[in-house]
């Protein structure tokens, strides 16, 4: 499986990425955009089996990128890897369609808690 | 005071959270991000002269900083950590900015969580060391990591309004 790890920081995207080798995903193909908008044209270049983003980047977040990937029909499995994990955030996140909320500081249990339903 | 003013005043940060509060989300974010083992010590150490530091900013019924402050080879070194490098990897300064920024992100993210609603978190920025406006509105970690200074600071925002906005800023 093709996975997509969205973050406007390089050294998060590589944190995001060893823990997904730590949780037991290191048999996925991982690429890797550093905001929303570059995720959306990757979505519909690369076509993952799984969006991981953060919320708050610039030029797209990545609600923006989640509302943008439904609206046009998109149904690609996507959830947030935030360091905000507030009630408000993620009921907002399901109501746009996110499958789960990781907040940050996070572990490959936590990893594995929210994926295995996804990419089992 | 009016009551128009009066829904102006901000709350200062230490009504809604203490330096332990903050100890503990940053131990959560040490042994998370930087690693099993590594531990901000909550012992305070002389600061350095010449520091960086990254923060970023909530907006809201609580508007400031967090802000995370240490010093260069210290920045490095929490990159190397964050990064998982080994030498002889190369750290740019580019490197240092963005884990020091992720620190304060995640960081601040857990802060903003313990505010009112409805608040939001900007983008991490780094540079010298952003100005407190007033003790009453400040809630500080002076920490060390390996050995080295490191401070958290939570800190209201220069010119948020405040209860004793009549005072002199300090």
């Amino acid at each position: 499986m093709k996975i997509l790890v969205t973050d406007d920081s390089r050294v998060m995207r590589q944190i995001v990425i060893r823990t997904l080798r730590q949780a037991g995903y290191d048999d996925h193909e991982i690429i890797q955009a550093e905001d929303g908008r570059e995720a959306l044209q990757m979505v519909g270049a690369e076509k993952p089996d799984l969006v991981l983003s953060d919320w708050n980047m610039p030029e797209m977040s990545g609600i923006e990128c989640l509302e943008a990937l439904r609206a046009s029909g998109s149904q690609v499995p996507f959830g947030f890897v935030t360091s905000e994990g507030s009630p408000e955030m993620r009921e907002k996140a399901a109501n746009a369609g996110a499958l789960f909320l990781i907040a940050k500081p996070f572990t490959e249990e936590t990893f594995r808690e929210a994926l295995d339903g996804v990419l089992a | 005071m009016s009551e128009h003013a009066s829904s102006l005043v901000q709350q200062p940060i230490t009504d809604v959270l203490d330096a332990t509060t903050v100890q503990r989300i940053a131990d959560d974010v040490w042994t998370a991000l930087v690693g099993d083992g590594e531990v901000l010590v909550p012992l305070p150490v002389p600061a350095p002269e010449q520091t960086v530091s990254a923060w970023v900013q909530i907006t809201g019924p609580w508007c400031g900083a967090v802000v995370v402050t240490c010093d260069q080879p210290t920045g490095v070194a929490l990159t190397e950590c964050l990064l998982r490098a080994r030498p002889p990897a190369v750290i740019e300064p580019e490197d240092v900015d963005d884990a020091l920024g992720e620190l304060a992100n995640v960081l601040g993210g857990n802060v903003k969580s313990l505010l009112p609603e409805p608040s939001s978190l900007g983008l991490p920025q780094t540079g010298p060391t952003p100005p407190a406006s007033r003790p009453e509105d400040l809630c500080r970690v002076d920490a060390q990591w390996r050995g080295q200074s490191l401070t958290i600071t939570v800190q209201g925002a220069t010119g948020a309004p405040h209860a004793e906005r009549n005072e002199v800023p300090q």
